[in-house]
């Protein structure tokens, strides 16, 4: 136990504090500096992960306090009763954008796509508020009074996110477009075909130019036969005129192309959930043809999700992906001009989710060499969405582990599991990047650290590649065929069934370590026989090659036949403690530096301090001449220069 | 017209004894797909004649690996590849085994991974499929040994009889040359000194002879019948005392970082 624990601790970057292990007999001075040294890596690592989780709560509570007062003109109409909606808004914004980002994760994808169910008792309050506004503070003791129908809450909802939707085009506020994305989810449980049809032909007159789009809509959803310019249905009449009377002033206008997007994308989403691939396909190119048209930056963000369910659609269609027919392959030079016009047009949103489509549509099909291409050709924008980033560098991290750049790799995909969300909703994309993160660091011969294993959410997720490890750790490469052979299916379908097989040079290289470190000398025969190799040569062969990358430090006799460990200097003698306090520090720095980048700070405050600053100036520069003409020697600091 | 041409071309390039006498029927062939605009599998092109382009390409393609054209022969590949998203061929995995061992022969083993993983992905059966196939187990064993050090297996998987068609022997040359290098390069770091009459065996060179050539070429120290390998590791030792003066000055450099970044956190 004892020796087992001290070998997870350094992993193969330290090989020589594996010493004890190999030879009880010396423990004694190197315990002393194996404890030492410990207690700095370890202390280091809670410092570091103290400082990341520091960090991201004080950006949450950032964004906490700012959210709210973002919408000043909102707090009027509320009265008390509904603060609390608030926070749950905060939950609502803190929960969706993690739960559509599981989404990769091939297994998990229609379970983590839906949100989380708690949600749904706790949502219909802001939206209710939200409703409000829409309609005019007049009647809201009235809405509280009737008993709520779903059919006529579910409309509301939708309707009430109009309103979020025609301030975001007002403001030109892209968080306001975001808010009724959010929303999106909590909407879903409760879509039909029929809420749905009933809440577009409330919200477009027969007459209105944008018609077409309406009745195109319909027909997507299979209510073709729904006329437009309906009034609020009977079942609406109780809520009353004001209500009517406001839709009628509502319809009046012209619909702004926002809200008929928005409805898109609600029909896309009831199509995905009721499973008509076909229909929301051809749907779908229809919506992402029409979005590409309309030029307008409010757009942004609902464009991006349009793309999104665009290719979701594509993926779910037969021939499923790994095959050169899927359609998904056919959708690529679409994806691709819409990446272009994206990017001329600076539109991020859609730029960052665009990428990120692309690369998995190339990934899906395992063409490495065009996801290659595609990054190397284009610039992730820098302040995509934070869930955008984590999948772009898991695609990323895919892209560099099959192409041998590990470093790269892992470094990519570090990041993406620090950045994917905690919440239970995105475990699926947590899960799939860990796996990906831990063969990768095994390929580049470390030791994934054991805690990972024991995390609960992972625990079970993660067995299959505990035992690889265990295998690699030792060395040993039977049973680490035997492990590849009885969980060949798990590791396929997490497609890191290519990578984990060329892991066996890396167990053969353990191997050798091992015997290295156990043995100041021994006969290549032994080697041979020990490690399953199949001949003498052949053993002399991946022993010289071992020791020119690096991986021992011995010498090998060929006369007499054996390997010659060279006795290993002290590491603290080396500059590598320092290289590895320095990366740390550089870690925490990078991460200072970002946080403060992330930081939101209300408009206009800096001329605030600026105008204080200024004044402080003058007040000191007075202060400065009064001393010049000595009119505070009498008073006060002569008096206490005589004291002295 | 064109298409009957193109037939009677390819049964011609097929028994063609050289690359001197494919190549003009290489060129007049695609001189003719170009009239048919098949040179890319378009969809406008009729399914009968994509299969000629396709064939024509493959022949191409073997044609310049027995010339030892590798540029020639990437090019086909490259050609190739649209077609054989859409058709089936007997000859693909001969060639794109040919390819794979191209790739490493050049040392493009990303580019190697790449390629692997597109064929392992069409199915979950697929990667067995694929190592067991007699053209693509071969580069994908060969990469393998080359990684692990077994270069011994490699030296024996190139003999006659062990490759899979003579096309394939074309790399055992190159192939030779390289792990010899690696060896060479291995040896330099793992033994102290070696007696000449084992290094023969150790590089797999015919006569002792040739061993005292490479072991100049090298740079290598021959004396009393063993080899030693002495600049090297002076080499490494310059190299180290080097960094450790260097070292003092990345220290303060560091340190004076820190000392900033502080000053702009606080």
């Amino acid at each position: 136990m004892e020796m087992a624990k001290h070998d997870r601790e350094h992993p193969a970057k330290y090989p020589v504090l594996d010493l004890n292990e190999a030879r009880p007999d010396i423990t004694e001075p190197i315990e002393l500096s194996l404890t030492r040294r410990e207690t700095f890596v370890k202390g280091f690592a809670i410092q570091t992960t103290g400082r990341l989780g520091a960090w991201n709560q004080v950006a949450r509570h950032f964004e906490a306090v700012e959210m709210p007062g973002k919408t000043p003109d909102k707090e009027p109409v509320e009265n008390g009763g509904y603060r609390g909606g608030k926070d749950i808004e905060m939950k609502d914004n803190d929960l969706k954008p993690k739960g559509k980002k599981s989404i990769k994760d091939g297994d998990d994808e229609m379970t983590v796509v839906v949100p989380p169910s708690k949600k749904q008792s706790s949502v219909p309050p802001p939206n209710d508020a939200d409703g409000d506004v829409v309609m005019d503070d007049s009647d809201k003791a009235e809405d509280g009074a009737v008993k709520v129908d779903p059919v006529v809450q579910a409309i509301n909802d939708i309707k009430s996110n109009y309103a979020l939707l025609d301030r975001a085009v007002a403001l030109f506020d892209a968080r306001f477009s975001l808010r009724a994305l959010r929303s999106i989810s909590s909407i879903r449980k409760r879509l039909t075909p029929d809420i749905l049809a009933q809440a577009i032909s409330e919200t477009f007159t027969a007459s209105s130019p944008s018609s077409h789009v309406a009745s195109g809509l319909l027909q997507a959803i299979g209510r073709g036969d729904v006329s437009l310019g309906r009034q609020p249905g009977p079942e609406m009449e109780i809520d009353s005129e004001p209500k009517a009377k406001n839709g009628v002033k509502k319809e009046a206008k012209e619909v702004i192309p926002e809200v008929d997007v928005f409805l898109g994308i609600l029909t896309q989403v009831l199509l995905y959930d009721t499973k008509q691939f076909q229909r929301g396909f051809e749907f779908s190119s229809q919506l992402a043809t029409r979005v590409q048209s309309l030029n307008r930056r409010t757009l942004d963000s609902l464009s991006a999700k349009v793309y999104f369910y665009f290719s979701l659609f594509a993926e779910q269609m037969t021939p499923l992906p790994p095959s050169s027919q899927s359609p998904i392959v056919s959708i690529r030079p679409t994806l691709l001009a819409a990446l272009r016009t994206a990017v001329l047009r600076k539109d991020i949103d859609t730029q960052a989710s665009v990428i990120v489509l692309l690369l998995r549509n190339y990934l899906l099909t395992s063409h490495i060499t065009q996801a290659d291409l595609l990054v190397s050709h284009t610039q992730f924008p820098e302040n995509a969405a934070n869930n955008q980033v984590a999948r772009f560098l898991y695609y990323l991290g895919r892209v560099r582990a099959v192409q041998l750049r590990y470093t790269e790799a892992h470094e990519h995909l570090t990041a993406a599991t620090r950045k994917a969300p905690s919440s239970a909703s995105a475990l699926g994309f947590s899960q799939t990047a860990t796996k990906l993160l831990m063969v990768v660091e095994l390929l580049m011969g470390d030791i994934p650290d054991r805690a990972t294993f024991r995390e609960t959410s992972m625990e079970l997720s993660l067995h299959p590649y505990f035992l690889l490890v265990q295998a690699v750790r030792v060395g040993n490469l039977e049973d680490f065929e035997t492990i590849i052979a009885d969980h060949a299916d798990t590791f396929r379908r997490d497609s890191t069934y290519t990578l984990i097989l060329r892991l066996r040079q890396n167990v053969i290289k353990t191997g050798i370590r091992m015997m290295s470190l156990s043995y100041s000398r021994i006969s290549l025969r032994d080697i041979c026989i020990r490690l399953h190799l199949g001949s003498e040569e052949n053993a002399e062969y991946i022993v010289a090659k071992a020791i020119r990358d690096g991986v021992i430090e011995a010498t090998l006799d060929r006369e007499r036949g054996f390997m010659k460990s060279k006795e290993i200097g002290d590491v603290y003698a080396t500059r590598e403690p320092g290289e590895a306090f320095h990366d740390r520090i550089r870690a925490c720095l990078a991460l200072h530096d970002e946080s403060v980048k992330a930081m939101r700070f209300p408009m206009n405050q800096h001329r605030l301090e600026l105008k204080n600053a200024q004044e402080a100036r003058e007040r000191e520069r007075e202060m400065a001449k009064e001393i010049q003409e000595g009119d505070l020697d009498e008073d006060d600091l002569g008096g206490e220069f005589e004291g002295m | 017209m064109a298409e009957r041409q193109l037939t009677q071309i390819l049964t011609q390039l097929k028994s063609a004894p050289s690359y001197e006498t494919a190549l003009p029927l290489l060129s007049k062939a695609k001189l003719l797909l170009a009239q048919l605009n098949a040179l890319t599998p378009s969809p406008s092109v009729p399914p009968q004649i994509q299969s000629l382009a396709l064939q024509t390409y493959e022949q191409g393609a073997l044609a310049s690996i027995r010339a030892s054209n590798p540029q020639a022969f990437t090019r086909y590949v490259d050609q190739l590849a649209p077609f054989y998203e859409q058709h089936p061929s007997d000859e693909k995995n001969k060639i794109t085994g040919l390819y794979l061992l191209l790739l490493i022969t050049q040392g493009g083993y990303d580019e190697f991974h790449s390629e692997l993983e597109r064929l392992t992905a069409v199915s979950a059966s697929a990667f067995d499929a694929v190592e067991s196939d007699r053209y693509l187990g071969y580069p994908i064993r060969i990469e393998r040994w080359l990684m692990e050090g077994s270069y011994d297996r490699v030296w024996k998987a190139m003999k006659q009889g062990e490759v899979p068609c003579e096309e394939f022997s074309v790399f055992s040359e190159i192939l030779t040359v390289q792990i010899r290098n690696e060896i060479a390069r291995s040896s330099e770091r793992a033994y102290p000194s070696l007696p000449i009459s084992s290094t023969k065996a150790l590089l797999f060179l015919p006569s002792e002879g040739e061993v005292m050539e490479y072991a100049k070429s090298r740079g290598w120290i021959l004396r009393d019948g063993h080899i030693y390998f002495p600049p090297a590791v002076a080499a490494q030792e310059t190299g180290e005392d080097g960094e450790k003066k260097e070292m003092s000055q990345v220290v303060i450099e560091n340190a004076l970082e820190y000392a900033r970044q502080l000053e702009t956190i606080v």
